[in-house]
């Protein structure tokens, strides 16, 4: 049978630049949303330039959108040397197709050595594109890159969902790599620099879509799964009874947060058991874990780690979740719960 | 609809574990990715809904098969096995090359692949695939409607918090799924024979016109190594431990100083402690 459809093989052949090696430059993307740099943006310029001192390689932020040239003065103070902006009307709002087909022509243009995403919905749909727009190698969920006395490249990533690490060697220029934003911190420059902006000109060519946008579904924030959601309140034996539940809903529509709980609070059936939290419930990594009568057992504690915040109200200050929790409030949640509620709706009006 | 659903066989990553004396993985029980459990049962959905015909597709060394028995007893109607020595260890810039270029052999109006797989997760697949074949992408796939009669699939993908983008884009075309796409199907006994039945169809490199030089690997794996173990989140060290225990503590990589408060207050002063704490931390703002 005919090949059909299947692109010239000699394209699929790795870029040339691998031997020349003619690259320069240590790149990130810089997301940004309604008119504000995310913090995604400043996370990685940390990282990028601690890369590009280590290759002696300068620091450039790219930034995709429309109307965005004034987001680049930002950057200065963390050490980003240039910023390439691409500006588009087509590009208001993240489209794969789009956002690649610019993406693309600017990196083959400049011939960088590295280049940055966040593992964010945009860096996961993105990188792997450019990658394969390049025909380069794409590293994902990196943790470290080290740079040898030849400024060669290792990477060490995560496989098996965390319980080894890989090591590898990109056979091509530039790398794409992504990096989960929640392993940095955000650093600034010693000396802030002077950042030169610069237009690139390049316009999406329309052709280069094959999607439709057709609408947003925003997630009634309590309803969302607590493995999705950005706020969880767990609850547990401390809840009581069915009825104190109440006091928590009415707590999670002020904060915007979706209701988990422990083993317990399902088998009690308080909550339904698809909101369990646990080994043998949901692994949860919320920015807000507000966990209120839940004691902290094994079980529930190893699915709730990577929580950036913990809030833990126990009425025992010495229950194993005060260990693990950033703040601990010692008292009945039935009294605070409802205090909580109270208080938040008048510091949020 | 013809589907076309990419499979792999991973290990089971609740069961693996990294020896450290011997520097090796152990434990491993080698089962079919969960992602790809939702892909092709949403492949034999549609398949159900709109007629048509589903090929399940996997590379790798002979074991691989069983995964692909798995797919012909869930009721897939064709299996295909690249499998060749060529094949082996190879970087997944070069299985995306090899399984496109087998695609291309096919006929197909859907391909289907999982966002990431569960032992290796690079994610790179459906993008590669997509590139090499030039259909159009979608990623994240969290709810797919087929429309035979113009050719085209409405597509949910997950983006932050819980949202979702609704994307239309025309067929075919690859889409790069989610576990969460569909519950797995429970076959029928009578499919579950017949599948037991059915023939592997197995494909080598040089029916595939793959040579030496058409594989070039963009990574090279140098190493698989114990993961650099994470700073636990505990009270500070406490001196009156023994030294044993100090030393256990640094061994499994040492503690992360850690402020935490803990407030013994009426509710009412308490709670306003809580808010405070959500203010600075940028959770609220007022």
């Amino acid at each position: 049978m005919e090949d059909k459809g299947y692109k010239n093989p000699q394209d699929l052949t790795p870029n040339s630049s691998r031997e020349t090696g003619e690259s320069k430059g240590v790149w990130f993307i810089a997301e940004h949303k309604t008119g504000q740099l995310e913090k995604t943006a400043f996370l990685l310029a940390g990282e990028g330039r601690a890369l590009s001192t280590k290759l002696g390689e300068e620091l450039a932020a790219v930034i995709i959108g429309n109307e965005v040239k004034h987001l680049a003065d930002q950057l200065g103070p963390y050490g980003v040397e240039n910023a390439f902006i691409i500006e588009d009307e087509l590009l208001e709002e993240y489209t794969g197709d789009a956002y690649v087909n610019v993406l693309s022509h600017l990196v083959k243009s400049n011939q960088p050595s590295l280049v940055l995403f966040p593992t964010t919905p945009m860096g996961n749909d993105l990188a792997p594109r450019l990658a394969a727009r390049l025909r380069v190698g794409l590293v994902t969920h990196y943790t470290e890159i080290e740079v040898d006395r030849e400024k060669k490249l290792t990477i060490r990533r995560p496989i098996h969902g965390g319980k080894a690490s890989a090591t590898v060697m990109p056979l091509s220029k530039p790398l794409i790599a992504t990096i989960d934003p929640q392993l940095l911190t955000v650093q600034k420059a010693p000396q802030a620099k002077n950042i030169q902006v610069i237009e690139t000109g390049i316009k999406v060519d329309p052709k280069s879509i094959k999607t439709r946008f057709i609408d947003y579904m925003k997630a009634d924030p309590c309803a969302v799964c607590v493995s999705e959601a950005e706020i969880v309140i767990g609850v547990g034996k401390g809840l009581g009874c069915a009825d104190n539940l109440k006091a928590v809903e009415e707590l999670a529509r002020i904060l915007g947060a979706s209701i988990g709980g422990s083993r317990r609070a399902t088998d009690e059936r308080w909550i339904s058991d698809e909101r369990r939290i646990g080994l043998t419930g949901k692994t949860i990594a919320p920015k807000l874990y507000l966990i209120c009568g839940i004691s902290g057992a094994f079980h529930h504690t190893l699915s709730i780690k990577s929580s950036q915040l913990m809030i833990a109200i126990n009425k025992d200050k010495n229950a194993p979740i005060a260990k693990l929790a950033d703040m601990v409030i010692v008292g009945d949640m039935q009294q605070i719960i409802p205090e909580l509620a109270k208080q938040l709706k008048e510091a949020l009006k | 609809m013809r589907v076309v659903v990419c499979v792999k066989q991973v290990p089971d990553q609740t069961l693996i574990k990294f020896n450290i004396e011997t520097g090796s993985l152990n434990n491993i029980h080698y089962i079919m990715d969960p992602v790809d459990e939702a892909s092709v049962s949403e492949a034999i959905r549609i398949r159900e809904k709109n007629g048509g015909e589903v090929i399940a597709i996997s590379l790798g060394i002979p074991r691989t098969e069983d995964v692909l028995r798995t797919c012909l007893k869930m009721g897939v109607d064709q299996a295909i096995h690249l499998c060749d020595e060529m094949f082996d260890n190879l970087d997944i810039y070069s299985i995306s090359t090899v399984l496109a270029k087998q695609i291309a052999r096919l006929k197909y109006d859907i391909i289907l692949c999982g966002r990431e797989s569960m032992d290796e997760g690079n994610g790179f697949l459906g993008a590669g695939i997509s590139e090499w074949l030039d259909l159009p992408l979608v990623t994240s796939v969290t709810r797919l409607d087929i429309f035979a009669d113009t050719m085209t699939a409405r597509v949910h993908r997950r983006i932050k918090g819980g949202d979702r983008e609704i994307l239309e884009t025309p067929l075919p075309a690859v889409f790069a799924v989610e576990s969460v796409l569909t519950k797995p199907i429970y076959p029928p006994l009578r499919t579950i024979m017949a599948g037991l039945k059915k023939q592997i169809i197995k494909v080598d490199a040089k029916s595939l016109g793959v040579d030496k030089n058409s594989i070039q690997p963009m990574l090279a794996i140098l190493s698989v190594s114990q993961p650099k173990p994470r700073l636990k989140k505990t009270a500070t060290i406490d001196s009156k431990l023994s030294a044993h225990e100090r030393m256990k503590l640094l061994m499994s990589g040492g503690t992360q100083q850690k402020s935490s408060k803990t407030i013994e207050k009426p509710p009412q002063s308490a709670v306003a402690e809580i808010i405070q704490f959500l203010i600075s931390h940028g959770i609220i703002s007022k």
